[in-house]
């Protein structure tokens, strides 16, 4: 089921999605972090776990990249789009990309985030703007743009990114 | 060029109109004999010309403009086409105030403007399991979501017969939304005021308005095929791509003509300096097929092919020294959209979207197709709060940041050329995979 595709420039390379025990941890971790209940299923601001979820619910293909300060989960979907799902050395999952021709399906990918997105875009301005989505919160950032059958976007959570992290690494 | 060519086009065809008492749309040999009886003189008068239809940049449907919630549209270029039950000559109907989309690929229109005698006499498709099918197609503000059904489609003097479109907004089984549509969020445009427009015809670079996308079952696409039981609409289903019956995806219209099938040429002229209430223009379908498509001097920008990684439509634009390699041209956008920290924000409520430059602002960027073909472009960039004052439909300059988000280097590689850089051009789209003029597509050129 799971693909692992070379990575030239990959710094280390792993095949194998967090074992059940990385994956407590992680929760245990998040809990820890937040100081609250559990979070939803989705990947966005989830424990590595949520990311294994994703990929099956997504029918794709995986491979992960190692950095110092996360890691990247890249998934293959099976109409030739891209989700890259960034998680922390911690196991929570700070940020998702995509491109390709379609939007994924972001209600599962951004978890309770879909339906602040959802809220937050219909505050309209009286004139149709034929413009990419946006959101922009303190704890919660999203674009999405491009155009029919061409789609990229991002979804990242500020405060949960690792302190040194560059937004340009989304891409 | 192309303009003075048009013209031409245009003199020719009143001549021919002329010369035939107005009826008839041959022309063709007409033989004159000298007084002497002794010569004989042939001339040739070329076909009428009908590979064209009026574009009109207002305010949008009446019934969006005189509606209570309703707005002015700005920067939509609307098109009439003709729909009618397949073989019927009678059960036809115009619909005006369809959107020309290069950014995206098939006919759209909503169900609440089509009339219910004509709306009936349309098969829907069927899938393998005999059901009806349904279609969820992605806009980058939303999603549409209706049946596939086939008409025999007319646009200008161009035809398709059988030709399968959107109905958005169908009633029974298709008047729920299924939830892996509305998954790839934004707002669902299903209505008359969520869309704009009576419907939406996409003449992009793709063929199909979904290609090897949407040849896999399962998961969630731009476009999504659905299998419709009376159950409802909940399996993504695999359709194939084809621009000749039998259909399974929406072809691009254009693709599906017998002729002029290669592309369109966009053509409007410049707007004054403040805009104005409305605009006239023209669509010609074909790029290099007739004696008023020319290609011209055009410069021709190769884009990305459906079988990117990235999509369709793409190619590189530079500006302010960075190389933006997900960039576009699409008449379907309402302005210009760019990450530019320099230009402000307008800051007044509902206009934070928009660029408002205390003084238009004026910017050099450079076109880069993929064969590294390269295209310069002058682009003012306006203040919106001040312009959209006048109400006026034709609204030039208007621009907007992809974000408020301060760290514009998240969303750092997309121009998105909309319809104000159609003003004053001629911009051709031709189709992926067909020879059009000296070049064969995906490309855009100007």
């Amino acid at each position: 089921m799971k693909h692992n595709r070379n990575q030239p420039r990959a710094p280390r390379q792993t095949g194998a999605w967090a074992t059940p025990a990385k994956a407590l941890g992680g929760l245990v971790a998040l809990l820890a972090y937040l100081g609250c209940a559990a979070p939803s299923f989705a990947a966005l601001g989830g424990v590595s776990a949520t990311i294994e979820a994703d990929r099956v619910h997504l029918a794709a293909r995986s491979s992960t990249v190692v950095n110092a300060a996360y890691t990247v989960h890249i998934m293959t979907l099976p109409n030739g789009g891209t989700v890259k799902e960034f998680e922390r050395s911690n196991g929570v999952v700070f940020a998702i990309s995509w491109r390709g021709p379609s939007r994924p399906d972001l209600r599962q990918l951004l978890g309770s985030r879909f339906g602040v997105l959802q809220s937050d875009i219909l505050v309209h301005s009286g004139r149709r703007l034929r413009a990419p989505l946006a959101d922009e919160r303190s704890d919660f950032v999203l674009h999405s743009g491009g155009h029919s059958g061409a789609f990229v976007g991002v979804a990242y959570l500020p405060q949960m990114a690792p302190a040194d992290f560059s937004v340009s690494a989304l891409q | 060029m192309i303009k003075r060519l048009c013209a031409i086009g245009a003199i020719g065809l009143a001549l021919v109109l002329t010369g035939c008492g107005g009826g008839g749309g041959g022309g063709g040999s007409t033989a004159s004999s000298g007084s002497t009886g002794s010569t004989t003189t042939t001339t040739t008068t070329p076909p009428a010309l009908t590979n064209f239809a009026t574009l009109t940049i207002d305010g949008g449907p009446s019934a969006l403009t005189t509606n209570p919630n309703g707005y002015i549209d700005d920067n939509v270029a609307f098109v009439s086409v003709t729909i009618c039950a397949p073989g019927s000559t009678t059960n036809c109907q115009t619909i005006d105030h369809v959107q020309v989309d290069t950014g995206s690929t098939g006919l759209r229109i909503l169900a609440s403007v089509i009339t219910p005698s004509l709306l009936s006499a349309m098969p829907t498709e069927t899938d393998p399991s005999s059901n009806p099918v349904g279609e969820c197609f992605g806009y980058v503000d939303g999603y549409t979501f209706g049946s596939v059904r086939q008409a025999d489609f007319q646009i200008g003097g161009e035809s398709v017969s059988n030709m399968p479109f959107q109905v958005i907004g169908d009633t029974g089984v298709f008047s729920t939304v299924p939830s892996s549509c509305s998954s790839g969020g934004g707002s669902n445009l299903n209505t008359l005021l969520a869309l704009g427009s009576n419907g939406i015809i996409g003449l992009g670079v793709m063929a199909t308005d979904c290609d090897s996308a949407c040849a896999v079952a399962g998961g969630y696409a731009a476009a999504a095929y659905y299998d419709c039981p009376s159950s409802g609409c909940s399996t993504i289903i695999a359709r194939t791509a084809s621009t000749t019956a039998p259909f399974q995806q929406l072809p691009n219209p254009v693709a599906a003509m017998s002729v002029d099938n290669n592309g369109t040429i966009i053509s409007l002229p410049a707007s004054p300096t403040a805009g104005e209430a409305s605009m006239t223009g023209t669509i010609y379908f074909g790029i290099g097929t007739q004696t008023n498509n020319g290609l011209g001097s055009a410069t021709v920008l190769t884009t990305t092919s459906s079988t990117s990684p990235n999509g369709a439509g793409l190619f590189t634009v530079d500006f302010n020294n960075a190389s933006l390699n997900e960039s576009f041209i699409d008449s379907g956008s309402n302005l210009y959209v760019f990450a530019d920290s320099a230009i402000p924000q307008c800051t007044q409520t509902n206009y934070t979207d928009y660029f408002c430059p205390v003084n238009p602002v004026t910017l050099s960027i450079n076109l880069v197709g993929g064969t590294g073909a390269t295209a310069s472009a002058s682009i003012v960039i306006n203040n919106a709060y001040t312009f959209f004052d006048n109400n006026n439909a034709v609204v030039p300059g208007i621009g907007g940041p992809p974000s408020t988000f301060n760290q514009s280097s998240i969303y750092p590689q997309s121009f998105d050329l909309g319809l104000p850089f159609f003003y004053g051009r001629n911009v051709y789209t031709a189709i992926e995979n067909r020879p059009a003029g000296s070049s064969t597509g995906p490309y855009f050129a100007y």
